[in-house]
């Protein structure tokens, strides 16, 4: 039993279908340590950002990633909007707002959900999968689409709510409360989801620190970080919510950190909704970006996502780099996993939410 | 609770499937669903900023040799649906409609396109050619246009110059 093995997990499907290699030295089925690979989702997105004008990009940075595509327009279009000076108007800070929220629900039900799926707890995954869907409807609904929601353009948002669409939120998310609360319930008091979760992938909210993690991850363990609370983007300086945060530092506080913050989210749409004041949507629906460079960051689900982005006075970028929260967040594997369990590697690597294809993009 | 996992279950057996019965059945298809683009080619100036902002490079216009407008393409297999296209028009020439039906047939795909013919409006003075002017662009751009636009909007530049400097003319004499 001395004896140490090195195992390979990955690349395909360790938790979320995608792809990412672990190389693990074993003694018994305890982790020893691990090494990891990348780059097997590589698309040279940054290249071909640069070969888009800024509104093609729009959609090209919405592509990056199906579970924050709300994000990563987001961002890039408030970059622009940094270098362009544009001020976007209320209402279409507002609708930013909801879209973002409603793609942060969708996700975070997801995360948990698959939790549940790679513990073996098939009917709760799919009961997730099915209060999730309530989302999705509610995303095709709105915004014609049930991942790539395209909510934003430069200058404002691309939608618009009518008092229909507005009643028909309300309503969604009224009735999303009891079966989210229900959820929640099942998952903090399930005795094999709690033997399966708790003190599992320790990380300390020192070594959270230390890693710089940031989102759901550095919450579970304590670390009040939110880039929503610390430096207000679009409307959430006017909208209250508080920071969900998580005691015990394993998957499932972070699983219930993510459960709690569906709860915020509901609020903040709800303000959202009683506060909009009506008008335009949009600024000037054809700004002129002049040259010069600027950095964006927002709270995506998974955490603080960056975009630094320089511009020549053309249409065309002339260089775009995002860096984004999955990236901090697989180095604190490195602290989660070490003493694990063989058989919990993958609920470990699902806790932190990884997102492969932003990361490699 | 593990019990109420049981109520979870005995609900989903209540309810029956989740799922839409499709292809047997109807599916939801809200009315804002971002399907295929369908294009009105009276409402269209052939501005082009369709073209410019579109991702997946879908949009193709096209001049005809004998000038006497444009061919409008949209090839929906290389549509994102993203909608820019329909957020920057200025006169809702073109738009996404709820259709999502795209499957066909691999000898059908270079059919797979939207294809409208805008043509060039003419001068009713001097019958030259010159790009379509839809009321919506008037709107667009004048507000409510007055007696004096009307009475040239459909004139070619240099007509329309001509009746504009007559126009202003007659004022002086006034």
């Amino acid at each position: 039993m001395s004896n140490t093995y090195t195992i390979p997990v990955g690349p395909l499907h360790v938790a979320l279908e995608e792809p990412m290699y672990f190389q693990v030295d074993v003694k018994g089925e305890v982790v020893q340590s691990i090494e990891m690979f990348a780059g097997h989702s590589h698309r040279g997105m940054e290249s071909l950002a640069l070969e888009r004008n800024f509104f093609q990009n729009i959609v090209l940075t919405e592509r990056v990633c199906s579970l924050c595509s709300n994000n990563h327009p987001l961002t890039y279009c408030m970059a622009l909007e940094n270098i362009a000076q544009i001020q976007v108007p209320e209402r279409g800070q507002y609708l930013r707002v909801i879209a973002d929220e409603v793609k942060r629900i969708a996700s975070h039900m997801f995360n948990v959900g698959i939790g549940l799926h790679v513990i073996g707890f098939n009917t709760l995954f799919m009961h997730a999968m099915e209060v999730r869907e309530t989302m999705q409807d509610l995303k095709e609904s709105i915004w014609g689409n049930r991942m790539d929601i395209s909510a934003n353009t430069i200058g404002g948002a691309k939608y618009d709510l009518d008092d229909e669409l507005e009643a028909y939120l309300r309503k969604t998310l009224e009735e999303l409360k009891k079966p989210v609360e229900e959820f929640k319930h099942m998952y903090a008091t399930h005795p094999q989801v709690k033997a399966r979760t708790k003190d599992v992938g320790i990380l300390p909210p020192e070594a959270a620190i230390e890693y710089g993690l940031g989102g759901p991850v550095a919450r579970g363990s304590g670390i009040d970080n939110d880039v929503r609370k610390e430096t207000p983007y679009a409307a959430y300086d006017k909208l209250k919510f508080n920071v969900v945060l998580g005691e015990g530092c394993d998957v499932r506080s972070r699983a219930l950190v993510r459960l709690g913050e569906i709860f915020e989210s509901i609020s903040l749409i709800e303000q959202c909704l009683d506060q909009m004041p009506k008008g335009p949507i949009c600024c000037d629906p054809l700004p002129d970006i002049p040259a010069g460079q600027a950095v964006a960051r927002s709270e995506a689900p998974r955490g603080e996502l960056i975009y630094y982005m320089r511009t020549n006075g053309t249409m065309y970028p002339e260089r775009l780099k995002w860096r984004v929260p999955t990236y901090v967040n697989w180095e604190g594997l490195r602290v989660m996993l070490d003493k694990a369990k063989v058989a919990d590697i993958a609920l470990i690597v699902n806790s932190i939410d990884p997102c492969l294809s932003c990361t490699e993009r | 609770m593990v019990l109420s996992i049981f109520k979870v279950l005995w609900n989903n057996l209540k309810q029956g499937p989740s799922t839409d019965p499709f292809p047997f059945g109807e599916t939801f298809t809200p009315a804002r669903l971002r399907g295929k683009v369908a294009v009105d080619p009276e409402a269209c100036v052939g501005c082009g900023v369709c073209a410019t902002v579109c991702a997946g490079n879908a949009i193709k216009h096209v001049e005809r040799g004998d000038g006497s407008g444009k061919d409008f393409y949209v090839w929906h297999n290389t549509c994102t649906f993203c909608g820019l296209c329909q957020h920057y028009c200025p006169t809702d020439a073109i738009r996404l409609t709820n259709n999502w039906s795209t499957a066909h047939r691999n000898e059908d795909k270079y059919k797979m396109k939207e294809h409208e013919f805008v043509a060039y409006a003419r001068c009713p003075q001097c019958d030259q050619a010159m790009p379509n002017m839809p009321h919506a662009m008037l709107d667009h751009i004048y507000g409510a246009p007055t007696e004096e636009l009307e009475a040239i909007y459909k004139l070619c530049p240099e007509c329309r110059r001509q009746k504009a400097a007559q126009q202003f003319g007659a004022q002086i004499h006034d």
